[in-house]
Formats: structure tokens, C-alpha cells, sequence
């Protein structure tokens, strides 16, 4: 009897191994990219990108949530479902991000993956762009198991800063720049600056004539060094330079506008900190073409630092500005990351997050949105299953077509996903009789077909990438539309008491609970509790407050520590972001935190309530 | 840890590893990880036992979570205390050093046994209804960069680290296994009437397909063969298996609302068939469905009899009871899995119970991290922390704290630094270049250590990997060797009964650690008092006038470009040349300003609040209006600074944890101003607070110099304080007279 068992785990084991491994296709090939090759890389996915119609993306994080309660439920609002994401997205890292441009052309789809490792390496010392992150073990143990390379992706990721960042980094690097050409101010200087401009002529003058007389080879090392510090000059680049130090930006103006007459000399712009010139750096050329060979080295190094300051945003900026639609799947998930990695801090509401993501990526369409047309794909939360039931449903062939020579690091499979996307989102396409080539054949055509499908980001997808186990299932069996106000949030009963035990224990304590009513733990600590007859809730939550009219368990319940809360205080958790390990000491803690600041709040309740209208609760029977 | 400390240096090391790494073989220690962890774990108590004392080092995923949150001289000692509980709560250890030593009088050298263990968090390696709600860890991005640069192998620490499990964790994750076997037995499936059509059909598809299968096991083996070929289609969903000597069926692929569906349907239909919940390899439970035939099963019945006082006769009271145990079964599988989880603390509890000298340098971030992974969760305040710690472990010496306060070892190392590897460099060259002959002649007076890994023993080898948590803590025990020698200690006279920490030459240095190295805090681990390091001060670096935390005013959320030194003259011109005795950058939106007076807290409070009630145009021209600017600037007294620290979240800018936290300027304040008016015993401090206010009466009446002569004459030390009154006076007539 004791030694079947290891038989049967093995076996057990053994079938658990394959399903994760499933891979109806064939593994595609997807060109991986780190720090070594992605200058050139970058070339390539330039060309990919503005040829190719779609660009689908995925990405793989270090985490998807810090406690089971976190995660995005059934029973989120667009809102909560939001803060969420923008929880998870501001506390987790990208590890790997998955680019594929990719053309549909009737049954064929060519498709570019790529596949860019990524590593918040401060390049900088700037303590960007991120100090530091959360991982969660079981994430990173499940990508060890698929052979993930921990080390190289510390030594060899991209960096990267968003949008923000490299703004503010801009600000406090103190790199000289190429003075602007100014046009010459028509109204006649003051006297003031008529002075100054006297005063700095003459010493340009001055300082270029003692270069111009002695020739340098025949100067002695000690001469020069004691030009040097008579004369306070350097050399930029083996060329002489001076600073001319400015009180304001209006004297910069004027000093580069004066220097506009002297052919030989170029003006550089010291900014100092908080982005206010401090100087204007002079320096002497030789000749014409060793100005041009000056200037044209100012550019290159402005391109080489933009490059090292932007890194793998590069990628992103490539796409944005080809306005092409972006393919994701589980789009908050994946757009909350990319916002808040590449483009700026996420705002604090979801209103303004796709206000701010549109101005970037002004089509995004979410293959799960896709599904959902699909009546039985609406349950299905994993791409394999979505691409597999399509196969066996519909006849949908759809001829993969990667066209890429021979690459170094075949055997890795990250980046799967992405094709896997691209594929999908044939096939839909497919079934639902879009046709997306008509993306760029016809634009009115376009407006009708897809656009209806893009940027629709609801709140209830799970990421493509999550681990996948029986709770999400459970959830999307049936639908029924229930209001927020009818549901409230029960917590503060033993530990480990199951759903079934708490709705038998409620149904024989309290007048509410004689119509219809389900109950579904949260988490470990709470439970929430539907009433399917409207104002039934506020009746149950008049007695929690008062203390008054309970029966049995109830009774004994609340005097245990049983405390109830309606959705709102649940939607101020997540907005104050108390994210607690467990949802009854979140619940808790805003409870406390609204005694002492109710005042503040009362206004921004009235004005939330709007969004606590109908909406859509899938729960399945208990 | 100390990487922050440690990182100038290793340019010098990397040079030395250079030159000496062509005529040696690489430093012998013992890696472990989950493969060899059983035997190693074996082999260490063995050396633990025998050893004389224990060196250890950690390398952890980071130090601090936020810039303001790093060490620093404005660390009162409780707010530093808060600062390392936060760091050891948020961070993960993924490196273990383990090195014990042993005197052996025959060769008259120590024997030392380094062990590096990597280790990795396994929250999710715990059965999912015993794991607690913790899932994920910190990561400092420079840290984990910077030990990229030392070939950290962090591939070996996730892919094969060897787990661990706080005793808290442990406990927790046994009693939620207890209550969840508890409501399994209470409450068996139940009857849950099919409403939707689907659910029917479901339910009518499971039964046909289960008595097909019931009828193809009684039928023989070529009907199953038969039965198997039928559903080639879904045989990954139904297979035939044996579970527990019984022909079973085990379900894969449903939803648990399926599963459930089917218990229900093998309960309803089926006698001779029982549906059993299996705890899988992976974390989700699998539904099994045995063929339990009543004959062959008698027998096996008749064995258990003598066990149980009642038997069930009955073939339904037979399922139960036989339900009962697999449900046992699971447990006993789910217990031995938290068991297995326990992993490296077995070597903590080893350490513990063998109440060993442990030696370890600047370790009192370590320990933090010892109590809040294999302990449980750390205490409120540091206290109570370290009279746990004393309880675990009795005797602790700090190499650095030995250095740096005993007087003949800071001969010996004259001037130079005491981080782990150049105080090894300067006190063990023996050991660090490990080249024999010179070790006769030069150094005849140094204490001979070779290492052991397994049977082979080595006293040549090439220089460690740094910042690798086994050779730190060869270093470190090293370091503590060569100081006892230094210190007269005789090893050849040394029985080995005797306990380390007991000899009268280290006993005045045992259990004490720096809390706060920058600061020189110094605590005790066994009677919890803190002395400061009164020592260094002298020789070190010119130290700043000592730190009045009462005279300390935080101010944030002012704008970014302003610098210090603005901030500074902003403040001394309103409170008088003198008035601030030091500032401190916390980042760039947040600064502590100390003053020369306790009262000025409170003033500063008071100006800088009417200054923001008042709209007045002139305002404006008040020299605090640049601090005040943008209307954010937020000042509180030195507690909320603490309680800033004391919560988990952690913002990269000061200005936004504030805001997280919850504490905006304006309240705190308030608050803080009455807390300090209602502190202040003084009278005086209210007078010159009333004077301050009535200046504009008094101002052309002469009576004005009488009342300041009078308050100056109460307390003649505080003149400053009357003068910046005057000019805030000064300021705020001018800002409130049309």
C-alpha cells in the first residue's frame, strides 16, 4: 500500500509535466535579444515595424500579485480592477517583453518575433529606473523550470527609462549641448547688453588671437599648461575652449547670438542644475571641415547617450510613433506595465490612464476582448485552449509563416506567447470575418470591423501568462448582473471556515438572508456576500452597525470579531492602496482610516458613486 | 549585506586576485544546495558540535528599499531599529555562510569548515491551504547588479536553493493544515440540487462514462484495453491507474465546479465507487475515482480490526471510513511537505540549541534577518528584539565591534579599515596570500587556519570569490581567530570544554553590536542598554556636534531645485544667524534641520503655519516664502520622521511615502505643536511665543525692549532665541501691517 503511492505521484506527476509543456505546434524560433545585440537588432525591428500591419506584444513579469486577494476578480469594477493592476504594475519588473510585428494576408500570417530581456540596470547611477522590485517566488521558480537564465538576464538585460524619466534625467545631466541657432532679435540691445556684448566680443577676440599667433607645435608643454591656467581655458577635444559665464538665459541668448559672427567657433550651451544655463563653453575649430567634423560629433554623442538613456524604450517609441494597432492579450495587465515602465508614473484613475495610453498607443486590441464574441471561448482563460478549441470548431487554417534565418539561441522558448497571440488573433479574425488587412486597404472599412473591438479593456482577464488553477474558472460559469450596492464584504470569523459552512451559518441568523443570497471567501480572512433582491444589504448592514435584531451564530459571530462593510469601503482600499496581505485587515484599516478622515473623503464619496451602477458578476453556483 | 561599505575596495582584491591566482587552486568550500543539502546538514552538526565557534555571513537581494531609507547619522537609535526591521522584512536571504572552527591541539591550527548554502524563499512550496499570505520578496536592483559583478549564480539559488521556513511559519502553516482537516471531516460533499442545463447534462455524461468503466474493470482486462481505446480522444482526461491497490480512474483537465459535479455523481449512483480528492505533485488536488470491490477489500478490513474500536460494517460506512483515510493520507502527505519545507532552518536550530559562540561582522542586519526568516516576525521595537535574539542565541561577537573598540587590536590595525576584507587583508596576510614559506618566517605569530571540505584538508589556495556568503564567513572567523591571538588568548593552552565566550580577555566584547555603525551605537545584545562608541570620534573623523533629536524639525514636499544651502539661510534669517546648528539632506524632497534650541521646533511649527494661513500678498517676502513655495512644504518634529519609517511602504521620494503614509503637513502640524506646547513645562517658552505675537502692539510703545529685557533676564543663555524672535516678529508685522 505505502509504496503505490510514489507510483501514482510520479505518474501524476509525470502527466502535470506534459500538460504545462503542451505545445500543439512547433516551437517557433524567436530571435532573443540582450544587451550585445540589440543595437543591431533595433535596425532590423525598425523595417519589421513600419512594414507590418499588427504589432503584438506580450510581456513576462517577476510577479502578478502579492496576496490572493490582489488579483483582479469577477467582482472588480473597471476602477478597482485598475488600481489593481496599477498595484501590481508599479510594484513587479518586466523580465522578458515580447515584441512581434506581424502582417495578416487572408490565411497567412508573417510574423517577426522578438523576444528583448530586460534588467533595470542603473546605467546612469541615477537610481533609475527602478531602485528596486518585488518578485514573487513562485513566478520566478515556474520560469527557472523553463530553463529561464537568472544570470544572464542580470548581466546581460536591457535598460531602459520611460518617457518621465528621461525628462527628469535630462534635466540633471550636466552635458554640454549645441547652442540652438538663434535668429538675430531685430529691436536694438539695451545698453546693458550693448556693454556685455562689447565686453565679450573683445575677449573672444583676445582669447582667439593668442591661439592664432602661436602656432601649438611649437609650444612647450609647461607654456601651455600655464596658458591654461593664465587664461583659464581647456581643450574640448584637443580644441580650445572657454567658458563664458552667464547670469541668465537671456545673456546665453546674447552670447550665442554675438558668437553667430565668428565663423570658426562653436557654442555649447552648460546647463546647470534644474535644467538653467550656466555658461556658454566656446570652442575654437581649426578649419571649416574640422568644424564640421566637431559638429557632427556633438550629434553622435547626443544620439549614443539618448540611446543609452532610452534603451529598450526605444522599442516602444518605434511603435508608438508607427501608430500601428496593438495586439495584446489580457490587456490591463500588460498596458498598466508598459505605462508605467516606458511612458510615465500611472495615474489614479482609470479614466486618465486610457486618456494617457491612446496619446501613445492609439488602437490596442485585446484578444480577449476578441474571445468573449466566441460565447464558449468566454470561460476559456488560456491561449493554447482558446487556439485549440478554435482548431476543433472552426475551420481556421492558419499558416504561421516566420521568416528568419538561422539564430544563436534556438533553443530558448521564451517569447512563445507572443506568437501564440499573433496566431489567435488570425483566427478570430477569421471567424468573426474581420478582415485585417482592411486596416490598411481602407481606413472607413477599418473603422467598422476592428476599431468596434479596440480599446476595450475589461476589467475582468486574467494575464496570459499567470499560472492557471481551478479559482478562475469557478468564477466564469454564470453570469448574472448584480449591483454593487448588494454586496458587502464579511470578515473577522474563524480561520478557514469554507464558503458552504458561512452560508449555512448566515441563513438561519438574520431576516436578509431568508431570500436569495451567495456567499465566496475573497480570500482566507473575508468573504463576500451577494444578495440577489435589491436593498436586502443595507437592511443586513443597518443590523452590523446597530448591533441589533441578530440571531444565533450571528450573534455569536459579531461577538467573535464579525465585521461587515459595503463596496465601497472595499473600492477605498484599493484606492487609498492599503494593500494589506489579507483583505480583512485592508477592510480593517480603511474602516479605521475613515473614522479619522471622513471628513475629507465625504466629498469624493458623492462623486464616486456614479460607477456603483449595474454591472456584470460571474459567480457560480456554491 | 555590507555591500554599500565594501564596494570602493574590491578593485584592490581584484587586483591582489590577480597576481595570486596563477600559482593556486580556488578556495575549498562545501556549496550546497538542494541536491547535497540532506548530507551536508548531516555533516555540519557533526562540526558544529565539535567546533569552538561558528562564523556566519548572508547575502541578501538588498539593503534598502528607498534612498531615505539608508543608514545615516540622523538615525536615532529606535528609527535605525525600524530601518533594519524594514530592510529584514522586505528582502530575501539567498546566501547562507556557514563556517565552524576547530582548534586541533595536534596540528596546532584551527580546522575550518566553510559552507555556503544557497537558499531561496518557498512561500509557494507549502501546500496551498497552509500557505500563509506572503508570496513575494524585494529586490534592490543595485544589489543584485552588484553581485552579478562577484558571478553570483543566481540560477543555483532559484532553480536549486534549498528552502526555508520560519518556526512562525512553520507553526502557522501546520495549525491552517488542522483547521482545513478539521472542516473537511465536519462536512462531506454536498447535495447541491442541478440547476442549469448544462450541469445536467454533465452530470448524466459523467455517470454513463463511469459505469462503462466500472463495467470494463468487472468485464476483465481486454475490456479495459477496450474501454481505453474508445476514449483515445480524451484519455489525457480519464485514465485508468492504481491507487492504493485499487483499480482508479484519476480526472484531469476539469474545472473544479466539475470535479465537484462528478463527487457528487459517484456518491448518488455509484456503491461500489469512491471519489477521493489526491494533493498531486503540483499544488492542485486532483479528483481520483476508485473501484473499491467489498471482497478484496475484506480482507484488508480484517487486518485493521484489532486498530479500531468500531468497525464499519456497512459498504457505505466502509467508503467513509475509507474516504477518512485518504483524507489522513493527504494530511500526512501535506505535513511531511512543510516538514520538507523547514529546509535550511534546521541549521539555525542546530546553531541555537548547540549555543555556540557565533561570530559574525557587523552583523546586526544579519541577525534581523536570521530572527525574521527562521523565527518569525520581528518585534516592534529593537528591545524586545534583542532580548529574543539573546534567548536564540546566547553568544554573539561582532568582529567589527571587536576591532574598533579594543585597544590592542586598533594598534595592531593601526588605521586602517575594518570591512570585512581589508581587515582580513591587514590581519590574516597569512591566510589571505596563503603562501607557506612566507608564512614561517614572517608570520611566525599568526594563527595557522587550514580548511576542510569533506576529508580533504587544504592550507593553499587561490583567493575567495567575494561577497560568496561561505568565504565572507571564513573571513570573518579568520578576522576573530587572529584578534584572540592578538589579544593573549593561547590556543595550545586552550581546552577544548572551554567556552570561547566565556574567557576573561573576550568577555567584555561578547553580545555587543553596532546598531548603527555611522553613528557608533553600540547595543547590547544581553541587557539590551546602548552605549555610544566614545572612542572614535578622536581617531576616525571630526564628529559633528552630538544630535539633539528634540531639536530636529523634518521638512518636505518643498521644491526639488532648492538647495540646502538656500534652505539653511531661508531659516537662519528668520530664527537668527545661529539658529540652525546643522542640515541634512534625507533626498531631494526632504530635509532634517537641527536647531540650536528645542523652543525653535515649535516656533519654526508656528511661523511656518501662520505664514500659510495668511494670503496675504506680502507673505511673499518673508525669507521662508522660497521654502514654502509651491504650497506642499510639509514640517513635522523628529517622531513623525519614525513614524514614517515604521510603515511597510516603501516610495523612492520622501515627499510621496509621506503622502502614502497618510500624513499630510498641515495635520501633523497642528498636532505636533500642541504636543510640544502641552510638553513644554517651561512658562518661559509660552511667554516668548505670546511676545512673539504681540509685537505689533508692543512695537511703538517703549514698553517693547522691556518685555524682551525681561524675558532675556529669565533665561540670559537665550538671547539667540529673543533676537530670532525679534526678526520673526519683524517679519510677521511686516507681513500682516498693510
Amino acid at each position: 500500500m505505502v509504496f503505490v503511492r510514489p507510483l501514482l505521484q510520479r505518474r501524476l506527476f509525470s502527466f502535470g509535466a506534459t500538460q504545462t509543456h503542451r505545445n500543439p505546434h512547433q516551437q517557433w524560433s524567436i530571435k532573443q535579444v540582450i544587451k550585445s545585440n540589440f543595437a543591431d537588432t533595433l535596425e532590423d525591428i525598425k523595417s519589421h515595424i513600419s512594414n507590418s500591419e499588427f504589432v503584438a506584444v506580450s510581456l513576462q513579469k517577476t510577479g502578478f500579485f502579492s496576496a490572493p486577494w490582489h488579483r483582479v476578480s469577477p467582482f472588480d469594477t473597471a476602477d478597482t480592477a485598475y488600481l489593481k493592476a496599477k498595484h501590481a504594475a508599479e510594484r513587479f519588473q518586466v523580465l522578458h517583453f515580447a515584441v512581434c510585428p506581424f502582417t495578416v494576408r487572408a490565411s497567412k500570417v508573417t510574423a517577426y518575433p522578438y523576444n528583448f530581456h530586460l534588467f533595470p540596470r542603473d546605467e546612469l547611477k541615477m537610481e533609475m529606473p527602478s531602485c528596486s522590485f518585488y518578485c514573487q517566488t513562485s513566478s520566478l521558480r515556474s520560469m527557472a523550470r523553463q530553463g529561464f537564465d537568472f544570470n544572464s538576464w542580470i548581466n546581460d538585460g536591457i535598460s531602459y527609462l520611460s518617457r518621465e524619466q528621461e525628462s527628469a534625467v535630462k534635466n540633471q545631466m550636466l552635458n554640454p549641448t549645441l547652442a540652438k541657432n538663434v535668429t538675430k532679435s531685430t529691436s536694438t540691445p539695451s545698453v546693458a547688453d550693448s556693454v556685455f556684448i562689447g565686453r565679450i566680443k573683445s575677449r573672444v577676440k583676445n582669447w582667439k588671437k593668442t591661439y592664432k599667433c602661436t602656432s601649438p607645435s611649437k609650444d612647450e608643454a609647461l607654456v601651455r599648461s600655464l596658458r591654461k591656467l593664465v587664461l583659464g581655458t581647456e581643450e574640448y577635444d584637443s580644441r580650445p575652449w572657454m567658458n563664458i559665464d552667464v547670469c541668465s538665459e537671456h545673456q546665453a541668448q546674447v552670447v550665442v547670438e554675438l558668437l553667430q559672427e565668428f565663423a570658426d567657433v562653436v557654442p555649447l550651451i552648460v546647463p546647470a542644475k534644474g535644467g538653467v544655463t550656466q555658461a556658454v563653453r566656446v570652442v575654437l575649430t581649426s578649419s571649416e571641415e574640422d568644424k564640421d567634423l566637431l559638429l557632427r560629433k556633438l550629434q553622435n554623442d547626443e544620439q549614443e547617450l539618448t540611446k543609452k538613456v532610452r534603451g529598450f524604450r526605444e522599442v516602444i517609441d518605434l511603435i508608438s510613433a508607427s501608430q500601428k494597432p496593438v495586439v495584446v492579450y489580457g490587456s490591463l495587465n500588460d498596458l498598466t506595465f508598459i505605462h508605467s515602465k516606458f511612458i510615465a508614473g500611472l495615474p489614479p484613475t482609470v479614466d486618465e490612464f486610457m486618456c494617457s495610453l491612446r496619446l501613445a498607443f492609439p488602437m490596442v486590441i485585446d484578444v480577449n476582448h476578441l474571445m468573449k464574441e466566441i460565447g464558449p471561448l468566454r470561460k476559456v482563460t488560456n491561449i493554447p485552449v482558446a487556439i485549440s478549441y478554435l482548431k476543433n470548431q472552426f475551420f481556421t487554417p492558419i499558416d504561421m509563416v516566420i521568416p528568419r534565418q538561422a539564430m544563436e539561441n534556438e533553443d530558448t522558448i521564451h517569447g512563445q506567447n507572443v506568437v501564440k497571440i499573433c496566431e489567435l488573433f488570425a483566427k478570430l479574425c477569421s471567424v468573426l470575418k474581420i478582415d485585417p488587412a482592411s486596416v490598411q486597404s481602407d481606413e472607413a472599412k477599418r473603422a467598422s470591423a476592428l476599431e468596434a473591438y479596440a480599446n476595450i479593456f475589461s476589467p475582468f482577464s486574467t494575464a496570459s501568462e499567470e499560472p492557471i488553477d481551478g479559482d478562475i474558472k469557478i468564477w466564469t460559469n454564470n453570469t448574472r448582473t448584480v449591483s454593487c450596492e448588494d454586496l458587502v464584504f464579511l470578515w473577522g470569523f474563524r480561520d478557514r471556515v469554507t464558503a458552504g459552512v458561512l452560508k449555512s451559518l448566515l441563513q438561519e441568523s438574520h431576516e436578509a438572508f431568508f431570500e436569495e443570497f451567495d456567499v465566496r471567501l475573497v480570500d482566507n480572512s473575508c468573504a463576500i456576500v451577494v444578495f440577489w433582491q435589491r436593498g436586502l444589504s443595507k437592511t443586513f448592514l443597518n443590523t452590523m452597525n446597530n448591533c441589533s435584531d441578530m440571531r444565533g451564530p450571528l450573534r455569536e459571530m459579531v461577538s467573535e470579531g464579525l465585521r461587515a462593510a459595503g463596496y465601497e469601503t472595499y473600492s477605498r482600499a484599493c484606492r487609498l492602496g492599503i494593500w494589506e496581505a489579507t483583505l480583512a485587515d485592508s477592510l480593517d484599516k480603511t474602516l479605521a482610516d475613515s473614522d479619522s478622515a471622513s471628513e475629507s473623503d465625504s466629498k469624493t464619496e458623492s462623486s464616486d458613486s456614479s460607477w456603483c451602477t449595474e454591472w456584470t458578476i460571474n459567480l457560480d453556483d456554491l | 549585506m555590507r555591500m554599500r561599505l565594501r564596494k570602493h575596495e574590491w578593485l584592490r582584491t581584484t587586483v591582489l586576485r590577480a597576481c595570486y591566482c596563477t600559482f593556486s587552486s580556488p578556495f575549498p568550500q562545501k556549496h550546497v544546495t538542494k541536491s547535497n543539502f540532506e548530507s551536508a546538514a548531516a555533516d555540519l552538526k557533526n562540526h558544529v558540535k565539535a567546533a569552538d565557534f561558528v562564523a556566519v555571513d548572508l547575502e541578501m537581494t538588498g539593503v534598502s528599499s528607498a534612498p531615505w531609507r539608508d543608514s545615516m547619522e540622523f538615525d536615532r537609535f529606535d528609527v535605525k531599529y525600524l530601518k533594519v526591521k524594514d530592510s529584514a522584512e522586505k528582502f530575501a536571504v539567498i546566501q547562507f555562510g556557514v563556517c565552524p572552527f576547530r582548534w586541533d591541539p595536534l596540528r596546532l591550527s584551527f580546522i575550518a569548515h566553510p559552507h555556503n548554502f544557497f537558499i531561496f524563499p518557498a512561500h509557494d512550496e507549502l501546500p496551498t491551504d497552509a500557505a500563509s499570505s506572503s508570496h513575494d520578496f524585494l529586490c534592490q536592483t543595485s544589489s543584485l547588479d552588484f553581485l552579478a559583478k562577484y558571478d553570483f549564480d543566481f540560477n543555483a539559488c532559484i532553480r536549486q536553493g534549498v528552502s526555508y521556513l520560519s518556526r512562525r511559519q512553520e507553526d502557522e502553516a501546520l495549525r491552517r493544515l488542522n483547521l482545513r482537516y478539521q472542516n473537511e471531516l465536519s462536512q462531506q460533499v454536498r447535495d447541491v440540487p442541478l440547476v442549469s442545463m448544462t450541469d445536467i447534462l454533465f452530470s448524466e455524461r459523467m455517470k454513463n462514462r463511469l459505469s462503462e468503466w466500472r463495467d470494463d474493470l468487472l468485464k476483465g482486462t481486454s475490456g479495459r484495453s477496450q474501454f481505453q481505446g474508445s476514449v483515445n480522444d480524451t484519455n489525457k482526461q480519464f485514465q485508468t491507474l492504481f491507487y492504493k491497490m485499487r483499480p482508479a480512474l484519476s480526472l484531469n483537465g476539469f474545472t473544479s465546479h466539475q470535479l465537484k459535479l462528478t463527487q457528487l455523481v459517484t456518491k448518488k449512483h455509484f456503491k461500489d465507487l469512491a471519489s477521493v480528492r489526491v494533493e498531486g505533485e503540483s499544488s492542485c488536488s486532483q479528483l481520483v475515482v476508485v473501484y473499491t470491490d467489498s471482497e478484496a477489500d475484506r480482507d484488508l478490513l480484517k487486518v485493521r480490526e484489532h486498530r479500531l474500536i468500531q468497525m464499519p460494517r456497512t459498504l457505505s460506512a466502509y467508503l467513509s471510513f475509507w474516504q477518512k483515510e485518504v483524507m489522513d493520507d493527504n494530511r500526512r502527505g501535506a505535513e511531511m511537505k512543510i516538514k520538507a519545507t523547514i529546509g535550511f532552518r534546521h541549521i539555525i536550530d542546530l546553531l541555537s540549541s548547540e549555543k555556540k559562540l557565533i561570530v559574525g561582522h557587523n552583523c546586526f542586519l544579519d541577525l534581523a534577518h536570521i530572527y525574521s526568516k527562521f523565527l518569525g516576525p520581528l518585534p516592534l521595537d529593537a528591545e524586545e528584539f534583542v532580548s529574543s535574539v539573546n534567548k536564540c542565541f546566547p553568544y554573539i561577537i561582532d568582529t567589527k565591534i571587536l576591532l574598533n573598540t579594543n585597544n590592542i587590536l586598533k594598534q595592531k590595525m593601526k588605521k586602517s579599515k575594518t570591512s570585512l576584507s581589508s581587515a582580513f587583508l591587514s590581519l590574516c596576510p597569512q591566510i589571505a596570500y596563503a603562501s607557506k614559506e612566507s608564512c614561517d618566517l614572517t608570520f611566525s605569530s599568526s594563527v595557522k587556519v587550514e580548511v576542510q571540505v569533506d576529508d580533504t584538508r587544504s592550507s593553499n589556495w587561490n583567493f575567495g570569490v567575494k561577497h560568496e556568503a561561505g568565504y565572507d564567513a571564513f573571513m570573518t572567523g579568520c578576522i576573530f581567530a587572529q584578534a584572540c591571538s592578538l589579544l593573549g588568548i593561547d590556543f595550545k593552552l586552550y581546552l577544548p570544554s572551554e567556552n570561547l565566550a566565556y574567557n576573561e580577555k573576550l568577555w567584555k566584547h561578547v553580545n555587543l553590536l553596532y546598531l548603527s555603525w555611522i553613528n557608533g551605537d553600540i547595543i547590547d545584545l544581553s541587557t539590551g542598554h546602548r552605549t555610544a562608541e566614545s572612542l572614535r570620534c578622536n581617531d576616525f573623523k571630526k564628529w559633528p556636534t552630538r544630535i539633539l533629536f528634540e531639536n530636529i524639525v523634518l521638512v518636505w514636499g518643498f521644491p526639488s531645485k532648492l538647495k540646502t544651502g538656500v534652505i539653511k539661510d531661508c531659516i537662519s534669517r528668520v530664527f537668527g544667524p545661529t539658529s540652525v546648528t546643522s542640515i541634512y539632506r534625507l533626498d531631494e524632497t526632504a530635509v532634517f534641520v537641527q536647531f540650536s534650541e528645542v523652543n525653535l521646533v515649535s516656533d519654526f511649527l508656528v511661523v511656518k503655519e501662520t505664514l500659510e494661513r495668511s494670503h496675504d500678498a506680502l507673505a511673499v517676502v518673508h525669507p521662508l516664502s522660497k521654502l514654502l513655495e509651491g504650497g506642499n512644504t510639509c514640517a513635522a518634529s523628529y517622531e513623525t520622521y519614525k513614524d514614517i519609517c515604521s510603515s511597510p511602504i516603501s516610495k523612492v521620494l520622501f515627499a510621496d511615502q509621506a503622502e502614502a503614509v497618510g500624513i499630510r503637513g498641515k495635520t501633523i502640524l497642528v498636532e505636533s505643536k500642541e504636543e510640544l506646547e502641552t510638553k513644554e513645562q517651561d512658562t518661559f517658552h509660552e511667554e516668548t511665543i505670546a511676545n512673539a505675537k504681540s509685537v505689533s502692539v508692543l512695537q511703538n510703545k517703549t514698553g517693547w525692549k522691556h518685555t524682551v529685557k525681561d524675558a532675556s533676564s529669565t533665561r540670559p543663555s537665550s538671547d539667540e532665541v529673543i533676537d530670532s524672535f525679534c526678526v520673526a516678529g519683524v517679519e510677521q508685522i511686516r507681513a500682516t501691517s498693510p
